[in-house]
């Protein structure tokens, strides 16, 4: 059983300030990894860590066997194979639905012109947006716009999709659109990392799920021992402001 | 349950915003009438006929005007080339993690653009021929170099903040799809800087289209003359009427740089409509 990711003793500073303290985290071939916690707490960061978007400060990443970071990794072809989908969208506004899910295909990839429309046109079709292909991002809502960027990087055909709260900016009501399809992609056996606030979620689609706070991991297990029946007082503490915002916690 | 009627407290009395509005339209058409008339009024328009609207200077010159503006369009095209490619350049070296790549830009950028583009000019077509012993092949080369060296300087700082306002979001989703930073740059960066230099970089080729005129330092053949050249050459060869030669070089000049302003909004419309937030 081989590991797709496999972190150990990772570490992160920006300047003085240490945001990941000794992260040790493996995720298995078609396991899907919900990462949970408080505003702040380093998670964005970790995703970053795996693709190399942030260079780790210390410790070891490998992804897919390959060390990202030894300082000579061609990190480009890593990349090729992790998608990722941010809060953001970050689409490229210049070019067309279609054109953001063929313009890596053709320059990384190298694929030809009729293959890469292919590719990209059966990935609009799994997230529904079939007959956008031919808008700009501007003129689509913002769930369909991270639909589309999930289709921008199924289409490089990853091994693994890590996912960077990708529901916090949109309209409540353009949530359930995106989790679905993030739900059949989990169903289809992709390896994915999820950071979400979406506990109903991360309880359904989740084979584990990690709770961080303060740089650290500080419990992981099954959906329903962390959400459900969390050990740690932090855990609860942190579940009972996100399931009830209203409630008032001393801390 | 009676609620007491409410009233305004007592105020001055004064005009309602729509009259006032009114009345400021008034004076300030009043103020452009009053300029107009006093202008018409002082010029003498008999001598401005002869000395400036001057028919027959206008025939004189009129073969030579085409040569004229098609010099100085094609001065100005071939220095913005060089302003262009050098800006990018030097953009690209400003945002260069290489220290050293930075404090060149920098010192580039700072010396062209404290310096007389007049200098630049001269320099170009006195000093640098004796130092380094090259012979630039034609007027258009060397006015290109020197301008272009110029304008390159003030690009190159509008082009970097162009590139810079491109948000990291756009780089961090073409990096993580596996694309060189060449790539990204090429693909991504770059189309969406454009649109927004587009407006400044206009500026910057209609200025360049006037300092084509400081072409006049390097002592020109006939046929090389750019539209002011021409202009001077004019005055300096009819009896009468010699100012109406700045009149005509003065539209031509227009010509120029009003179609490229349509132009800019053009391409900003025609980029700006798709997708653009
Ligand atoms: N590029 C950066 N420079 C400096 N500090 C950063 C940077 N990115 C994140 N941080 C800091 O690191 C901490 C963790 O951030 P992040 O990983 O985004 O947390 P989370 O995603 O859990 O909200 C925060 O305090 C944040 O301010
Ligand atoms: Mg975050």
């Amino acid at each position: 059983m081989s590991a797709v990711v496999e972190i150990s003793g990772l570490r992160k500073s920006f300047g003085e300030r240490e945001v990941l303290k000794g992260i040790d985290l493996a995720v298995a071939q078609g396991e899907v990894v919900c990462v949970i916690g408080p505003s702040g707490s380093g998670k964005s960061t970790l995703l970053r860590c795996v693709n190399l978007l942030e260079q780790p400060t210390g410790g070891a990443v490998s992804v897919l066997g390959v060390e990202v970071t030894d300082p000579d990794v061609d990190i480009d072809r890593v990349r090729t194979h992790v998608g990722m989908v941010f809060q953001q969208f970050n689409l490229f506004p210049h070019r067309t639905v279609l054109e953001n899910c063929t313009m890596a295909q053709r320059k990384v990839l190298r694929r030809g012109a009729s293959e890469a429309e292919e590719v990209a046109r059966r990935n609009l079709e799994q997230v529904g947006l079939a007959d956008r292909a031919d808008s700009h991002p501007a003129q689509l809502s913002g769930g369909q716009q991270q639909r589309v960027a999930i289709a921008r990087a199924l289409s490089m055909d990853p091994a693994l999709m890590l996912f960077d709260e990708p529901t916090s900016a949109l309209d409540p009501e353009l949530v359930g659109d995106v989790l679905s399809v993030m739900r059949d992609l989990a169903e289809a056996g992709m390896t994915m990392i999820v950071v979400t606030h979406e506990m109903a979620f991360a309880r359904e689609v989740a084979d584990r799920v990690v709770f961080m706070d303060d740089g650290q991991i500080v419990e992981q297990g099954s959906p329903d021992h962390v959400i459900g029946n969390p050990g740690e007082e932090r855990t609860r503490t942190f579940l009972a402001r996100v399931l009830d915002p209203t409630h008032h916690h001393d801390a | 349950m009676t609620s007491p009627s409410v009233t305004m407290p007592p105020g001055r009395a004064r005009m309602s915003p729509r009259k006032r509005a009114r009345y400021s339209r008034v004076v300030q058409y009043g103020v452009l009438v009053v300029i107009v008339v006093a202008v018409v009024m002082g010029t003498d328009w008999s001598n401005m006929r002869e000395q400036v609207f001057n028919l027959e200077a206008v025939q004189k010159m009129a073969s030579d005007v085409p040569y004229a503006f098609v010099n100085t369009v094609k001065y100005t095209a071939s220095a913005f080339a060089v302003a262009l490619a050098l800006g990018l350049v030097l953009a690209l070296m400003k945002l260069s993690s290489v220290r050293l790549y930075r404090i060149v830009a920098t010192g580039y950028v700072e010396f062209f653009r404290g310096v007389p583009a007049l200098l630049v000019v001269l320099a170009f077509a006195y000093i640098v021929p004796v130092a380094f012993q090259v012979r630039f092949s034609s007027v258009t080369v060397t006015i290109a170099l020197a301008l272009g060296m110029v304008s390159a300087a003030y690009l190159a700082e509008t082009l970097r903040a162009g590139l810079q306002a491109v948000p990291k979001g756009q780089v961090e989703a073409a990096r993580s799809l596996g694309m060189t930073s060449g790539q990204t740059m090429r693909s991504v960066v770059i189309p969406q800087a454009f649109r927004m230099v587009l407006p400044p970089v206009t500026n910057e080729i209609v200025l360049l289209t006037k300092d084509t005129s400081l072409i006049y330092v390097m002592g020109l053949a006939v046929p090389d003359y750019d539209l002011t050249r021409l202009a001077r050459y004019t005055l300096n060869n009819v009896a009468v009427g010699g100012l109406t030669a700045f009149v005509v070089v003065g539209i031509a000049y227009l010509m120029i740089t009003i179609p490229l302003s349509a132009l800019t909004r053009w391409l900003e419309r025609k980029t700006g409509s798709k997708g653009h937030v």
